[in-house]
């Protein structure tokens, strides 16, 4: 049975596109079926994160009014067999998707697909509510600001009660991602610390994922950071997937190999 | 139910550009008719109206009609329930057909002495007794995942609400009978609101009000203060009010002299 994750944070320019592309990426490497999702109608990125951008020829919307057929819009990626990108419109708003029709994209998608990444946009209305709707689980990606933790807190909230498990009762699993930790700035204080973060927030970490040039390049040239064996990125989105995969493995960033302090953490809240 | 008319319209037309503009406008009042003496009983009957319509006289203006009391009512007891009524978060602010001696007295308490007035027909007053009841249940569902926690049956009981969750940014749990209970964090922007006490066993970082009925006894308590403000019968503080010895602590918030107070919890 597929399974529905949602990757959102209420607050833009977060990572959160960066990252569905990176999880995305990562459950394929590991073998399972993947599509990603792009919510964000109007200002689609994905397809450019993930370099499919020139070969978007049908779209998401155009599945839900009908205008074509699911297999004619998934893009299957150049180097992972596994990985499928189902594009959004730019011409078109968040208007042009409904409840229904989105349901039923995934319903169709669900019987081929292990999993179904939908990458949702900022804010916290339709194209947003929507993309959390029919989530199974969600990756609440979070930079170390306080407006930022702020704004994931707003969307835990609407996860537990504006989400189909919600309605019935059931809870959607949370995972926060850290993005963009600069550890210089957080020991200067000038970002908060994990412990910060994790006392507010209240939910299980998956990773931490460092400030990093090699994002940036990989977003520029359209490769999923995660196939940067060499980054810590990478190396940092790699375990955050193994880890949502139900591996467990020590928390650490910029590469390194942390102490055990990260684990207790984890042990703590998880 | 009656109707406030105000005679006054606009100004001198030839001043074409000025700072305001002066207008009649008609505005609808709640009137308190006395039947007889602001007694015990007087009391008890109004507290249980305003138990069973905990909103429906939220901001709504009060007149004190006394054309049935007459001059039974003596002055003491007219200043008693003039402050009795603003105690309960009524915002009276007119009086109609007092004896004279009445007037002066409610004049000296504030109160305009009011002409009139006309009653609305009593449907107006049920549309908008419906509204306010449809406005309280909107706000119900719109606290979110504790909606189903906080819908208490109809029993007379005061029931407390419990909350095991974390209060996210954005929520607002409501408990309009008693007591509200979070055993776990509230988030900045987070709104508690409750006719008892509250009581978080976690860090309370949003905003709590607690006796928001005007239960000036109410109190809240909290094991790490970082709240955005508390106040206990529309009384408040803001997180710059509190003494910094008192933050990130365990407190007890309450009314005192009315007055509101922040104590450490030893």
């Amino acid at each position: 049975m597929a399974k529905i994750i949602v990757v959102t944070s209420g607050k833009g320019g977060v990572g959160k596109t960066t990252s569905s592309a990176a999880i995305g990426a990562g459950l394929a490497l590991r073998g399972y079926k993947t599509v990603v999702i792009d919510f964000d109608v109007g200002l689609r990125n994905l397809d450019m994160i993930m370099g499919c951008e020139r070969r978007v020829v049908f779209d998401f919307i155009n599945v839900i009014q009908g205008d074509a057929k699911l297999k004619q819009a998934l893009i299957k990626d150049k180097r992972l067999e596994n990985l499928f990108v189902l594009p959004t419109s730019q011409t078109r708003d968040k208007d042009a998707l409904s409840l229904e029709g989105v349901e039923q994209v995934l319903n169709e998608l669900k019987e081929e697909f292990d999993y179904i990444v939908c990458d949702s946009p900022a804010g916290i209305e339709r194209g947003a509510h929507l993309a959390m709707y029919f989530a199974d689980e969600a990756i609440v990606v979070t930079n170390p600001e306080v407006s930022s933790v702020r704004d994931s807190d707003r969307v835990l909230g609407l996860l537990q009660s504006k989400t189909r498990h919600a309605e019935e009762g059931v809870e959607v699993k949370t995972h926060l991602l850290l993005t963009r930790y600069d550890k210089d700035r957080v020991a200067r204080g000038e970002m908060l610390n994990v412990e910060d973060v994790l006392e507010i927030l209240a939910i299980p970490l998956i990773g931490i994922i460092p400030e990093s040039q090699t994002v940036l390049k990989a977003s520029n040239i359209g490769m999923p950071v995660v196939l940067d064996e060499k980054s810590a990125a990478g190396k940092a989105y790699e375990d955050a997937v193994a880890r949502l995969d139900g591996e467990e493995r020590e928390m650490r960033y910029d590469g390194e190999e942390k102490p055990g302090f990260f684990q207790r953490l984890l042990g703590k809240t998880g | 139910m009656n109707s406030l008319t105000s005679d006054t319209t606009a100004a001198d037309p030839v001043a074409t550009v000025k700072p305001f503009q002066i207008r009649g406008r008609f505005f609808t009042a709640v009137a308190l008719r006395l039947a007889g003496n602001a007694d015990q009983d007087f009391y008890k009957a109004l507290d249980a109206e305003l138990m069973r319509m905990p909103h429906f006289f939220d901001h709504a203006p009060f007149v004190i009609d006394l054309g049935e009391v007459g001059a039974a009512l003596k002055g003491e007891a007219l200043t008693q329930m003039i402050e009795a009524l603003k105690r309960r978060k009524l915002s009276v602010f007119g009086v109609q057909n007092g004896t004279p001696e009445q007037t002066e007295i409610a004049k000296r308490a504030g109160l305009l002495p009011l002409p009139g007035g006309r009653d609305a027909p009593l449907d107006r007053v049920e549309t908008q007794r419906r509204e306010a009841e449809r406005m309280v249940a909107e706000r119900k569902a719109k606290s979110g995942a504790a909606a189903a926690e906080e819908a208490p049956p109809p029993a007379a009981k005061p029931s407390a609400v419990i909350v095991t969750e974390p209060v996210r940014s954005g929520q607002k749990i409501y408990a309009d009978r008693g007591d509200l209970v979070v055993v776990s964090s509230v988030s900045n922007g987070a709104e508690l609101v409750a006719a008892g006490n509250i009581h978080v066993y976690g860090t309370l970082r949003g905003r709590a009000l607690a006796g928001v009925n005007g239960d000036t006894s109410a109190r809240i308590f909290c094991q790490s203060l970082d709240a955005d403000l508390v106040a206990v019968a529309g009384l408040y503080l803001t997180y710059d009010d509190y003494a910094r010895e008192h933050l990130k602590k365990p407190v007890q918030v309450f009314l005192e002299n009315d007055k509101l107070r922040v104590d450490a919890l030893k």
